[in-house]
């Protein structure tokens, strides 16, 4: 306010000068108004009255001092007034229009940030929605695939039935023979590969009752990481024929697991078998354990205990990864797998509350992410 | 040297058929076979058995049935008693959930070592 107050006094102060310095026959009253404007546009109504009076009065001393003491002093203070009241008139418009200016400057302003707040409001309710349709996109598929394994479970327990009695049969046929000489090595070798044909369709058919027809859990507190080694030693030795390292990077003091002991090694050796199988010529087998947070966005966020398996295979083709975890899908040879084992694993796992991601990784090989929820909400 | 007699239950003659012919060509056991599940009690109190041998899902009757008909009989109350079934898996069948009055039962296909290591362990207990 000082500052706008100096700089019009000083204004009104050079245009007296000139109005004085170019005399009587040249009027530059009107150049009066660039200070008065001035004023009342950055001090306010005042300060433009203030600055109208000011010039009135500047342009009367200089008429004086140009004219000394005049015949007819009433006409130069009617001229004053005039020139006041038309200073005035001019600052309080001013000032008003500055005024206005100044609010409307304020309502958007006010009305930008408003704006602003409803755009990042928008855009976060967006994010939100498009996290809760991708949460319910994913239980859909879950539903679906749980309804497509029901029926696969039903038919392989009707299947089962129908196929162990003709096993039976031939077993205890094969097992007959067995017990009796035999007339040459061939004829031994056909009997033994007939014993193994029926051990492995049982084992098939096994898996395939497991399956449909899963034990209850039995859940008890267990420490991840131990049941990690129980199932490291499990696989030992064949780690050793084919020369796997095993490097463990195993978070200490992990919080307690909900897990059934039995169903969770069978996870555990499965995952460390088939990584074994992906690297026939020895590999290197890392194991990896951590507590990490998990929050905002997610809808149900928290600490999670998260386990990868990793090897040094030549990974997992592209093609494969959708439906790895399906039901009777190998990637193995004929008679080498039964395209059960990961779909059992992920069975284990999501009855668990746990989730399994499989996925390749970029220095080579295949990584498993497993990830529990040490508080799961509910179990299936 | 006393055999110890087996009385096999099961709708299937050809399942019978191939646990009599390697049973006894142990030379310890003597076995009789049962095809139809009404006539078990009646071969029972015929065969006197050391230990029945029972299939679950027969027409007619059903294994468990045919337990409790045996139970019922003073003499035969205490045989020893092992289910043969096909409708679980051998993983089911570890870990003591026994499933039918805490009976021993087998899951079918059942191969010989098993099936005698079953029945010597039930008839030494």
């Amino acid at each position: 306010m000082l500052a706008t107050m100096a700089v019009s006094l000083g204004m009104v102060l050079v245009v007296a000068i000139v109005d004085y310095l170019t005399g009587l026959e040249i009027s530059v009253a009107l150049l009066y108004l660039v200070p008065v404007c001035w004023g009342a546009w950055f001090g306010g109504r005042n300060a433009g009255l203030f600055v109208a009076a000011a010039s009135a009065a500047a342009w009367l001393i200089h008429v004086m001092l140009l004219c000394g003491f005049i015949d007819h002093p009433w006409v130069l203070a009617w001229n004053t007034l005039t020139l006041g009241v038309s200073f005035a008139l001019v600052a309080v418009l001013m000032a008003t229009l500055a005024l206005t200016q100044k609010n409307l400057e304020a309502t958007v302003t006010k009305r930008s940030a408003k704006l602003r707040e409803e755009v990042i409001e928008r855009r976060q309710a967006e994010e939100q929605l498009r996290q809760v349709n991708a949460e319910l996109q994913q239980a859909h598929m879950q539903l679906i695939e749980a309804a497509k394994m029901e029926m696969v479970g039903r038919m392989a327990a009707g299947v089962a039935h129908e196929v162990k009695n003709p096993l039976m049969i031939l077993g205890m046929g094969t097992d007959y023979f067995l017990q009796h000489p035999v007339t040459s090595e061939a004829e031994a070798m056909l009997l033994q590969d007939m014993k193994d044909a029926v051990r492995r369709a049982t084992h098939i058919i096994n898996l395939m009752l497991d399956f449909s027809k899963p034990r209850p859990l039995h859940l008890v507190p267990e420490d991840l990481n131990t049941l990690v080694e129980n199932s490291l030693d499990l696989v030992r030795h064949q780690f050793l024929k084919q020369g796997i390292e095993v490097v463990r990077e195993l978070q200490a003091d992990l919080p307690a697991l909900p897990l059934d002991r039995t169903r969770m090694e069978h996870v555990f050796v499965n995952l460390f078998t088939n990584a074994a199988q992906a690297m026939p010529a020895g590999g290197t087998l890392t194991v990896r354990s951590s507590l990490q947070e998990v929050s905002g966005g997610s809808s149900d966020p928290g600490c999670r205990v998260m386990l990868e398996v990793e090897d040094t295979g030549p990974g997992i083709r592209p093609e494969h990864l959708p439906k790895i975890f399906e039901a009777f899908y190998t990637t193995k040879p004929p008679g080498q797998g039964t395209g059960l084992g990961l779909a059992i694993v992920r069975r284990i796992l999501h009855i668990h509350g746990a989730n399994i991601v499989l996925g390749n990784r970029s220095e080579g090989g295949a990584r498993a992410t497993l990830t529990f929820n040490p508080t799961p909400k509910s179990l299936p | 040297m006393n055999r110890k007699r087996i009385l096999v239950i099961d709708d299937e003659a050809s399942i019978t058929r191939g646990i009599k012919l390697n049973l006894e060509a142990l030379g310890t056991f003597e076995i009789r076979q049962v095809n139809h599940a009404p006539d078990a009690v009646q071969s029972a109190l015929e065969f006197k058995p050391d230990l029945v041998l029972l299939d679950i899902v027969m027409p007619e009757m059903d294994g468990g049935e045919v337990a409790a008909r045996l139970r019922e009989i003073p003499s035969l109350k205490d045989t020893p008693i092992i289910f043969l079934t096909a409708i679980v898996s051998h993983e089911e069948t570890q870990g003591g959930e026994a499933y039918i009055g805490g009976e021993d039962y087998l899951a079918k296909p059942v191969d010989l070592g098993t099936l005698v290591q079953a029945i010597n362990n039930r008839l030494i207990n």
